[in-house]
């Protein structure tokens, strides 16, 4: 039957159109800049069963075609560009202006001590301290980074892993005291432990209390924060370790089954914390593969969800992703190619459907980004979103038979990988084998050598190189708040009630030796304004630290 | 037999990402070196005693979080304070040239910026032990000044006339190279020398070359010494050369070229000058 014609389709249609009223579409039509009509989606002229298995219609599973059935034509993705930086005050200042910009959604860069659980006058955090994001010691820094911006008004994105829930908590309080309740604030912790053990290495603890920690947080955020995504399975940095495209897709679902199976496993619900897992993938270079990437990520999800763990809520079952553009293709010569990249990187990330997109800075292989740059980076998604018309129709890629093939074999190959992970007893039993790290670790030097042989071609590198490279300008950041931010430590410690943070960090070292739900404890020892050296500490001596 | 190279390869600092230091470990291993690599994570000081430890040559440091003006120098001074300055210390990482710089004048022997291809990496730290231990001559010093400078002209005489008449300078020699096809005036000029190439044939390099660019600057040559094994580590850096083994250049001393890709279009001579008279090897 003509797809037009089955009820499949009209059935589609009517449910788009009630959604439509509800929330209507960003305009009331949308047409080419010749005033041809755009659809909103396309699709073949007859719908065979295979069409409707493999990919259906926007918004249904298995959601090959985009989560929602009207996709941008509704709304943008969220843009939100990842930032941070020395003091908390100095990040705040840029927050403000990036939101003055236009910029919809806040994402939070933190400083290595902060990522793993040191104070900033540790003797670990020498020369590390506001290096690669914004230090955080206590509440009183989270309260001076969002300073003047209303939490429930903004989505905030942590880049937090080991201790996201001392950080998650320090933001639960500073919404408190701004007079918004939990159950209002949004955003993601990226929380996502088992990639730090495979390629980023911000671990703390062990495998087994880091994944407690988590489905601490999957059951405390299903009750109070509804609203807040509690994860973030991240291929990001599988592919910035060097793997290639299929690694990333597999390697995280792997590790993202891992995270359903032990929160199946603490007692929960699949349909309780399932809605609020979210992922983040790389944008990279191949801008077809790329696509291909997402779309079979949305794929294999779906029928994870709903095949082997019996899902039954339709929001269980979509992958919703962050994208960001990937750092390591940028290159120190010729800066400015950067641009380029990052606008190609960010037209296949949306292409392929994803919820938000950070597009990196040109000078980032360089330094952290300039004012300057990192607006050029902001507006690189502007213009796609608003001059290129790619966001007036729903998956513009479906259909492609270059597309749909990669989609396929993107599978296949990502379902080979899981199922070698799976003989291998899971993600947690692959990730102690070294299996994954030495399969990334192979990638990495593979590519390393094709580009060294020119069989890859790096522009600006090893071709089209120019005989002088002006000198850019380069961010630099400030070094002398870093006594300052030592100085504000020593005060906070003499100012706080220290009998109530003895007492707070005592009860949290009680509790971690149990079983019960962390989050409760470590909120109130932040409340009590206990720092991140502190809390991490005392789970440290309980819990062990993990030697990479 | 000579004794295999050891290097540790080293993370110093809070910074995970060790793509760069796992890949570097792997080219050094590939190019018969003993490598060991710390892992994630490590104080200047547990870098240093893992040195001594494993008694190893050189010490590569990896760091992308900015941190390197602090942690490098460190491990520096703790080298220094066990009397272990001998160990060579290279690093790597997101570290802007400035940084660069002042880190080199610290005492670390080299920095490698982004895109350093993995061999240059291997045969500059083979090089530099091969010194440290006294088995080879010093290559790794920078070339000793500028011998001269070629410019390539259409007549010797018509071009003279601006550095005669105006800058007053005055012709030292002029010889003809027949197997070149050119003519060659040698003008010194403080500490270097000019040297004027007018072609003899229509085919000769330097005809082509002023068909092609018309008259200007056609090469610069470095003065250095040891240029066959010079020649021989730049091959194994991946650099080209247009002259495998050196030949007698106008000058009377043994001279080679390099590929112009090698240096921004630029053709650079090497030419050892302390070897005028004494031809070259075959």
């Amino acid at each position: 039957m003509k797809t037009r014609e089955s009820s499949y389709f009209q059935q589609w249609q009517e449910d788009t159109q009630k959604q439509i009223e509800k929330r209507p579409e960003r305009k009331e039509s949308f047409h080419t800049l010749s005033q041809i009509p755009v659809d909103r989606v396309y699709l073949p002229d007859e719908m065979d069963e295979h069409y409707q298995d493999e990919l259906g219609l926007p918004g249904e599973f298995p959601y090959t075609r985009g989560i929602r059935p009207t996709m941008y034509r509704g709304r943008h993705w969220t843009m939100r560009q990842y930032a941070g930086f020395g003091s908390a005050k100095e990040t705040n200042r840029r927050f403000r202006y990036l939101l003055e910009q236009g910029q919809t959604g806040l994402s939070v860069a933190f400083d290595l001590p902060t990522q793993i659980g040191y104070d900033s006058d540790d003797a670990m955090a020498l020369g590390e301290v506001g290096k690669v994001g914004v230090a955080i010691d206590s509440l009183e820094d989270m309260e001076q980074l969002f300073e003047g911006i209303s939490l429930d008004k903004v989505s905030t994105s942590m880049t937090i892993n080991a201790p996201a829930s001392v950080l998650l908590a320090m933001y639960m309080v500073v919404a408190e005291k701004q007079g918004v309740a939990p159950g209002r604030i949004q955003g993601t912790i990226q929380n996502d432990i088992l990639k730090e053990y495979i390629a980023r290495g911000t671990y703390i603890f062990p495998p087994k209390p880091s994944m407690r920690l988590i489905t601490d947080i999957f059951s405390y955020c299903t009750e109070f924060a509804p609203k807040f995504n509690t994860i973030s399975i991240s291929g990001y940095h599988i592919r910035e370790a060097g793997s290639n495209a299929v690694q990333e897709l597999a390697f995280t679902l792997a590790n993202a089954k891992a995270y359903v199976e032990a929160a199946l496993d603490a007692g929960l619900e699949i349909d309780t914390f399932a809605p609020r897992l979210a992922f983040f993938f790389n944008g990279h270079n191949h801008f077809f593969e790329e696509a291909a990437k997402f779309r079979a990520a949305r794929r294999m999800w779906a029928r994870i969800m709903k095949e082997t763990y019996g899902a039954k809520n339709p929001k269980s079952w979509q992958l919703r992703f962050h994208t960001q553009v990937a750092g390591s293709t940028l290159t120190a010569q010729q800066p400015d190619n950067n641009v380029v990249r990052v606008a190609l990187q960010a037209l296949a990330a949306v292409m392929g459907g994803t919820q938000s997109l950070h597009t990196n800075a040109k000078d980032e292989a360089l330094s952290l980004p300039t004012e300057d740059s990192a607006r050029i980076a902001l507006r690189t998604q502007q213009i796609i979103a608003n001059e290129t018309g790619v966001a007036d129709t729903v998956d513009p890629l479906g259909g492609s038979y270059y597309v749909e093939s990669l989609t396929d074999e993107m599978e296949t190959r990502a379902q080979a990988y899981l199922d070698e992970i799976e003989k291998r007893g899971g993600a947690v039993a692959a990730v102690d084998q070294q299996y994954m790290q030495r399969e990334i670790q192979r990638a990495a030097y593979d590519t390393q050598k094709k580009i060294e042989n020119e069989e890859e071609i790096v522009v600006g590198v090893n071709r089209y190189e120019l005989d002088e490279e002006p000198e850019p300008d380069l961010m630099e950041v400030d070094d002398t708040f870093v006594s300052e931010q030592h100085q504000r430590l020593e005060s906070l410690r003499k100012n706080r009630d220290e009998q109530k943070v003895k007492r707070a960090l005592e009860e949290l070292a009680y509790q971690a030796e149990g079983t019960s739900n962390l989050m409760p404890f470590i909120k109130e020892a932040v409340r009590e304004y206990a720092t991140v050296g502190e809390i991490c500490g005392k789970l440290r001596d309980i819990f062990g630290e993990y030697q990479g | 037999m000579k004794e295999k190279i050891r290097v540790l390869i080293a993370k110093p600092g809070l910074d995970g990402h060790d793509r760069g230091a796992l890949v570097i470990a792997q080219a050094l291993r590939d190019a018969g070196m003993e490598v060991i690599y710390t892992g994630l994570r490590q104080s200047p000081k547990q870098i240093v005693r893992a040195a001594l430890q494993e008694d190893v040559d050189a010490i590569g440091l990896s760091c992308l979080s900015g941190a390197h003006n602090v942690l490098f120098p460190e491990v520096l001074r703790l080298l220094t304070e066990e009397d272990a300055e001998d160990v060579i210390v290279f690093g790597g990482g997101v570290i802007p040239h400035q940084d660069a710089k002042v880190l080199e004048e610290q005492g670390i022997k080299k920095i490698f910026t982004p895109g350093t291809s993995t061999k240059a990496v291997a045969a500059y730290i083979d090089q530099a032990v091969n010194e440290k231990r006294g088995s080879e001559k010093k290559l790794l010093s920078p070339p000793g000044g500028v011998d001269h400078i070629g410019i390539a002209v259409h007549s010797i005489e018509d071009a003279l006339r601006f550095y005669a008449d105006h800058l007053h300078l005055k012709v030292e020699a002029e010889t003809e190279v027949p197997s070149e096809g050119v003519k060659v005036a040698f003008i010194p000029v403080g500490n270097t020398k000019l040297e004027l190439l007018e072609p003899l044939t229509r085919d000769s390099p330097v005809a082509k070359f002023l068909e092609k660019k018309g008259e200007g600057i056609h090469h610069i040559a470095f003065s250095t010494h040891s240029l066959e094994d010079r020649i021989e580590q730049l091959k194994r850096e991946g650099v080209p050369v247009l002259n495998e083994e050196p030949k007698v250049g106008a000058g009377g001393y043994p001279i080679a070229f390099l590929h112009p890709k090698a240096a921004n279009n630029v053709l650079v001579e090497l030419c050892d000058p302390s070897r005028k008279g004494e031809g070259v090897k075959s």
